[in-house]
């Protein structure tokens, strides 16, 4: 009797959920929506933040907490004039660039199995091979071009170069990635502000200053802008964007969609059974990290190739924010390289957003780190909103397995037990069978 | 010789104490790569509680008092700070490194939020830093490698890594801990509550790194709070593993850390046998050598250490009492 | 709390004739009922068996009384009291301990400090160890169970550990002790002391509940048998007025057959040839794989049968290219691999269902087809330009899923973690039998599945034999090396110490071997204590 009325009950239940069911069974669609809900609890917490330092302080009227967090929401909208909007517009796409092929970078590391945290030193290896092959070579209009192609490639290579070093100490003395990394981002430093020191006709000496490298338009290199600039004025954009956005989309294409994708991605996810699969593991994670360390590289040569920005060559004492960065962007995107695309374009939205709080409240930029941290906080909690989400869709499933197994139960050892045991819940059952 | 064993123990000391930080948390299961944001977290706390201090004219002629009042305020603040890391670790069984890398943004982005709106700037000083300098010119050469120009938390540190050791090891505590980090299931089984030990080596670890985040910028950092530890929480992860996850190892590897660190940084009148000749500044090496060293080192010993090193078995994975 | 439940028990001790009782016990999960009202009574001083299958509840239930779970119905007694478990400290308070099948020791840990771990006698928290050590030593003398409680516990045997589990029992006068599984582990001989130490602890006043699936071992030792199966409680009997082909009926529901149906082998040329292959131990002391020579023909099941740790692991790693081997040679269909790369070995004829099918035979975030061409996706069938053909892809794995009989919520795209274990199996042996092989290398290939898997996975090994493939068999099961095999070597340290026909010998003469007394038709004097 009871079965039967459950039985009707599931079946109801059932029927209205089917609709629903293949939309909220896709995993990206669970990535977007458990993002989106980060996002939601930072700005939430974010202005929590907002009235309480408003409330306390009394160098903050209250009101500024509703309008400063509207200013971040609005982010590069809130410049003010037209003019404006369109410059800031412009430098948050051109400053996406840098931190979108760093968010790829920790991405498709995090994808293979390693965190990549050593992104700041390829960064600056980046850099530095980047901008000394622009500055280096004389050029003419005719051959610029070539030049900066050669200087984004040098770039590359470069943070391939040390990406591979905690790949190598990885694959073959298993030693932790996360400290070389970390070892490997003070010695690329300290190696960039010592290839600089020694070879003063780099920097930029003008206005008795030293801390600059020489812009790599002084040797007429920069990044072609194709009129974006006049799209933008005033602003440093140029095609980096594009061909950044258009890289992400090549490694989605990788990972997703070859072989090697799926060499890589098998040895992220289980190292010894790509080894028992006849993987080349070791390889494997060599090639991830140098892959990881050369779109670093990229990130930093976009940024310092466009013309408008100098490198502070004396980076010895400090990492830059950029290599960093690229850890949350990639964490937001849940590590897909297409997630990546817009969680790089979110967080400078944001931070042009705290600029513009800093200009029109008492509050300061930092608010945007402030939101951006939470985000991450939450985005912690991902697989438990996503397991949230998942839920919803087995209880529309399950139910009606059960049913079956209750009839056959008895009939047949093989079906009956086992196809109960098809969801992941029951699957943590049969599992603890072997285990306790 | 002096003046290198006070400065390489300025260098040595916050290492060992954070490093000692990840010890606590991972060997009850946690990882806890948030140390560089908790330093910071308590370098501000702590550098916060000496300007409201001096603000106020408290404690003026006792600077002592002060420097350790600031050490425990700092102390505290980490430890609430790294509730957020077990919060999300243990209850709700979030990924640990991605915890610990919200953790590491939150902190600098409070602290120069409440930095900037308190002193207009991205910097917060204690003017009178310089004052917590314990001097002790009168004392027998001997003597004063070890107190002459020091701080007081090179004692209290000191002796807080000792005390802390025997606490690890020698209590049913440490044990406890110990047993959660390398098979909790066993733990629970034997009635320890997992939960509760990791959150006792978690906030412990939080703790001790504050502490170790405020000696950082009192001791080497010219005594502002901006933000920033410039990295040594994660150098300090990297002593960890050096050490193996072991008090002694780590001990021995911020000394040498330390050692490196400080002959980088003084190399330029750095006068060992006292014959008034500056050996390693005749070299003419640049202090970028200097400066790298230290880090290749770590990663040589790293290299023919490799496969020796055993991390905590259970650190990282998210226990669930249901499942076991 | 938890003492005041015991004081009350300790009152009405005696008034009843059971010690535990679980009575009319539910729980359920999301979409499967694990416990069906079910019914436990042990008696004091008894050998209570509780048999059933993989998946039948056992460990549901015994969550249950260590309080992990709380049932939805049903009630537990401690001597005819209700009492309430929320946690294991609860259960401990009762009495109650448990050996778990697999040990719940720290490996860096010794001996004497698992076993004092949650009841530590100390000093306002600092730990005072002689006492404990004492107290260990004493318990140990007077059950018979020898351990070093200063060794470090991932340095001793299985059975070192067992007995440290069981003395953490005694260190907890513990009165109900529980046993899961605890015979998988152990030679025939050290089997059969763990049923003298049982019958002792019995004897000595104490309670055990022994949770098994084999018949054998519950007609020596158990005085009951309760019999669960899917969840539900099936009957309790007596094991002196019942037969082991009754309790098989039991549990399993039908008649099982307790022989695997296969004709005569019928070997042809040699497949595999090894030849005094060395393998060093992982700690540097002594060789895992000791000079180890062997052959297998095409046609023949051969078996590698031993006792778990004696270098089964390390052999097949080898064998199949996991681990370099040190010295000697590897010869499949008459040419040398022994340098030959994973890949070659699995592309020129070499299949392997390996021992640890969550570690090494799938990648447990791939889908089930994904996890289907895991050694072939290279192939010009599933790439085209290194571009991954996925309709090919999902065309080759419905029809393995098809041909096979794997089970899963959606077919091909099913997540392979989300399977159960049976049919996790069941894809790598469709997998590895579909590859083309001259050699397949199975280890333990139905560890942890229930009667109707093993059948079928049984099955398809004799009719691949029969098909020509030459099988190379790893198994700790008893029961399956004397029912599968067709040559049976033993493996004790290392080193093959004796070939047997199943035929012919016995599973006592089976187990001489696999305890080292014996040695290609030696006796052995045995200094091990």
């Amino acid at each position: 009797m009871k079965d039967k009325l459950r039985s009707i009950l599931t079946v109801c239940k059932n029927k209205i959920k089917t609709g629903s069911r293949s939309l909220i069974a896709s995993a990206g669609f669970k990535s977007v929506i458990s993002s989106l809900l980060c996002i939601a609890a930072g700005i939430l917490v974010g202005f929590v933040i907002l009235l309480i330092l408003a409330i306390t302080s009394d160098k903050i009227p209250v009101s500024d907490a509703f309008e400063g967090i509207w200013i971040i929401l609005e982010g590069p909208f809130a410049s003010g004039s037209a003019q404006n909007i369109a410059f800031v517009l412009g430098d948050m796409f051109f400053e996406a660039a840098p931190l979108l092929l760093t968010g790829l970078s920790v991405a498709i590391a995090f994808k293979t199995g390693l965190f990549n945290i050593g992104a700041p030193g390829q960064y600056l290896m980046g850099a530095m091979g980047s901008v000394i092959v622009a500055l280096a070579i004389p050029t003419t209009p005719a051959t610029a071009f070539w030049v900066w192609l050669l200087a984004l490639i040098v770039g590359m290579l470069c943070g391939m170069l040390w990406g591979l070093i905690p790949g190598l100490f990885k694959a073959f003395l298993n030693v932790n990635e996360v400290i070389v990394c970390i070892m490997s981002n003070w010695i690329a430093a300290n190696v960039v502000s010592w290839v600089f020191s020694e070879n003063k006709q780099f920097i930029n000496t003008q206005g008795g200053k030293t801390a600059y490298t020489l812009p790599t338009t002084a040797n007429g290199v920069s990044t072609p802008k194709l009129g974006l600039d006049k799209l933008f004025p005033g602003s440093n954009i140029d095609i980096g964007i594009f061909l950044a956005i258009f890289i992400a989309i090549g490694i989605y294409i990788l990972m997703n969609k070859t072989t090697l994708g799926y060499e890589l991605k098998a040895c992220g996810h289980n190292k010894n059974a790509a080894k028992y699969a006849g993987m080349n593991e070791k390889r494997n994670i060599m090639l991830s990290m140098a892959i990881a360390g050369g779109l670093a590289a990229l990130g930093a040569s976009f940024y310092y190739l466009n013309g408008g920005a100098e490198l502070a060559w004396n980076t010895y004492g400090k990492l830059p924010d950029n290599g960093f960065n690229g850890i949350p962007v990639a964490l937001l995107a849940s590590n897909n390289p297409i997630g990546v695309i817009f969680s790089s374009m979110f967080l400078r939205f944001i931070d042009k957003g705290g600029y513009n709080l800093a200009g029109f409240t008492a509050y300061n930029e930092y608010v945007s780190d402030l939101i951006i941290a939470v985000i991450i906080y939450f985005a912690g909690f991902s697989m438990l909103i996503k397991g949230m989400l998942a839920k919803i869709k087995i209880k529309a499933k399950e139910v009606p397995v059960t049913e079956t197994s209750t009839e056959t139960v008895g009939s047949d050892p093989v079906t009956g037990a086992e196809e109960v045991a098809d969801t992941p819940i029951v699957e943590e059952i049969t599992k603890e069978e072997e285990d306790v | 010789m002096t003046f290198l064993i006070q400065q390489t123990l300025v260098y040595t000391i916050p290492l060992m104490i954070v490093a000692l930080a990840g010890v606590f948390a991972e060997r009850s299961g946690i990882i806890n790569i948030a140390l560089d944001g908790i330093m910071i977290f308590g370098s501000f706390v702590g550098a916060f509680a000496v300007y409201l201090m001096q603000k106020e004219n408290m404690l003026a002629d006792n600077t002592q008092l002060m420097f350790v009042i600031a050490m425990i305020c700092a102390a505290a603040a980490g430890a609430v700070f790294s509730l957020l890391l077990s919060f999300s670790a243990i209850n709700l069984k979030a990924d640990q490194t991605i915890g610990g890398t919200a953790l590491n943004m939150l902190a600098p982005a409070i602290t120069l939020l409440i930095v900037k709106i308190v002193s207009m700037q991205d910097r917060l000083s204690m003017p009178k830093a310089l004052g917590f300098i314990i001097s002790n010119p009168d004392i027998g050469e001997g003597l004063k490698p070890f107190f002459d120009k020091m701080f007081i938390s090179t004692y209290i540190v000191i002796a807080l890594f000792i005390i802390l050791s025997i606490f690890l090891y020698k209590t049913k505590y440490g044990l406890r801990l110990r047993a959660c980090g390398e098979h909790p299931q066993a733990a629970d089984s034997v009635g320890i509550n997992v939960y509760r030990m990791r959150y006792l080596g978690t906030t412990i670890s939080g703790a001790l790194a504050g502490m170790g985040g405020y000696i950082y910028i009192a001791t080497i950092a010219s005594g502002t709070a901006e933000g920033t530890v410039a990295g040594m929480g994660f150098l300090a992860l990297a002593i960890m593993i050096f050490g193996n996850w072991k008090p002694v190892g780590i001990a021995l590897g911020s000394l040498l850390f330390g050692l490196l660190k400080c002959i980088g940084a003084t190399y330029a009148n750095l006068d060992i046998n006292g014959d008034g000749v500056c050996a390693l500044k005749e070299l003419g090496l640049p202090i970028y050598f200097y400066n790298i060293v230290p880090y290749v080192v770590v990663l040589l010993v790293l290299a023919f250490a490799a496969g020796k090193s055993r991390a905590p078995k259970a650190e990282g994975i998210p226990y669930d009492k249901g499942q076991r | 709390m938890s003492d005041i439940i015991r004081e009350e028990a300790v009152k009405t001790e005696c008034e009843s004739p059971y010690v535990i009782e679980m009575i009319g016990i539910t729980k359920e999960f999301p979409g499967i009922i694990a416990n069906d009202n079910i019914t436990l009574q042990l008696r004091r001083g008894e050998i209570h068996a509780l048999l059933g299958e993989n998946g039948a509840g056992k460990s549901t239930l015994m969550s249950v009384l260590f309080g992990l779970y709380q049932p939805e119905k049903g009630e537990i007694r401690k001597n005819g009291e209700v009492v309430t478990i929320k946690d294991p400290n609860d259960a401990n308070a009762l009495g109650i301990g448990m050996v778990h099948q697999h040990f719940k020791l720290v490996d860096v840990f010794t001996v004497l400090d698992n076993i004092i771990l949650g009841v530590e006698p100390n000093t306002a928290g600092f730990l005072r160890k002689k006492q404990a050590r004492e107290r260990v030593i004493e318990l140990s003398k007077t059950y018979g169970l020898n351990v070093d409680p200063d060794a470090l516990v991932e340095n001793i045997t299985v059975g070192m550990q067992q007995r440290t589990e069981i003395l953490k029992m005694l260190y907890r006068d513990n009165e109900i002790l529980i046993f899961d599984e605890p015979t998988a582990v152990l030679t025939p001989q050290e089997i059969d002391e763990l049923m003298a130490v049982m019958r002792g602890l019995a004897k000595e006043g104490k309670s055990i509940l022994f949770i098994t699936h084999k018949l054998n071992e519950i007609m020596a030792v158990a005085d009951r048998c309760s019999v669960l199966r899917k969840g539900k409680y099936i009957g309790t009997v007596n094991i002196a007025d019942t037969t082991k082909e009754e309790l098989s009926n039991m549990m399993v529901g039908r008649d099982v057959k307790f022989v695997v149906d296969k004709g005569e082998p019928t070997p042809g040329e040699v497949v595999l040839e090894i030849d005094k292959m060395s393998v060093r131990g992982s700690h540097g002391k002594k060789n895992a794989v000791n000079d180890v020579s062997l052959k297998v023909r095409e046609g023949e099941i051969v078996c590698i049968a031993g006792i778990d740790g004696n270098g089964q692991t390390e052999f097949v790693h080898a064998l199949t290219g996991l681990v370099r081997v040190d010295s000697g040679s590897i010869k499949l269909l008459g040419e040398d691999v022994t340098a030959k790369s994973i890949r070659y070995r699995n592309t020129h004829g070499m299949s392997h269902i390996p021992e640890d099918r969550h570690k090494h035979g799938l990648v447990l975030d791939y889908t089930l087809e994904e996890n289907m061409v895991l050694q072939r996706y290279f192939e010009p069938k599933f790439q085209k330009g290194g571009f991954i053909r996925f309709d090919a892809v999902r065309e080759y794995a419905e029809g393995l899923i098809e041909n096979f009989d794997v089970r899963s919520g959606q077919g091909p795209v099913t997540l392979s973690r989300s399977m159960s274990g049976g049919n996790q199996q069941k894809a790598i042996v469709a997998r590895e039998m579909d590859r083309e092989h001259k050699l397949l290398i199975a280890v333990q290939p139905t560890r942890g599945l229930d009667v109707g898997a093993i059948e079928y996975i049984h099955d398809q090994i004799v009719s691949s034999r029969d098909k020509g493939t030459a099988v190379l068999l790893v198994s700790l099961e008893l029961d399956e090396v004397m029912s599968l095999s067709d040559r049976i070597l033993v493996m004790y340290e290392g080193e093959i110490v004796g070939e047997l026909d199943p035929k012919t010998t016995t599973v006592q003469e089976l187990g001489l071997y696999m305890s080292g007394a014996k040695r290609w038709g030696r006796e052995v004097q045995k200094n091990e204590g």
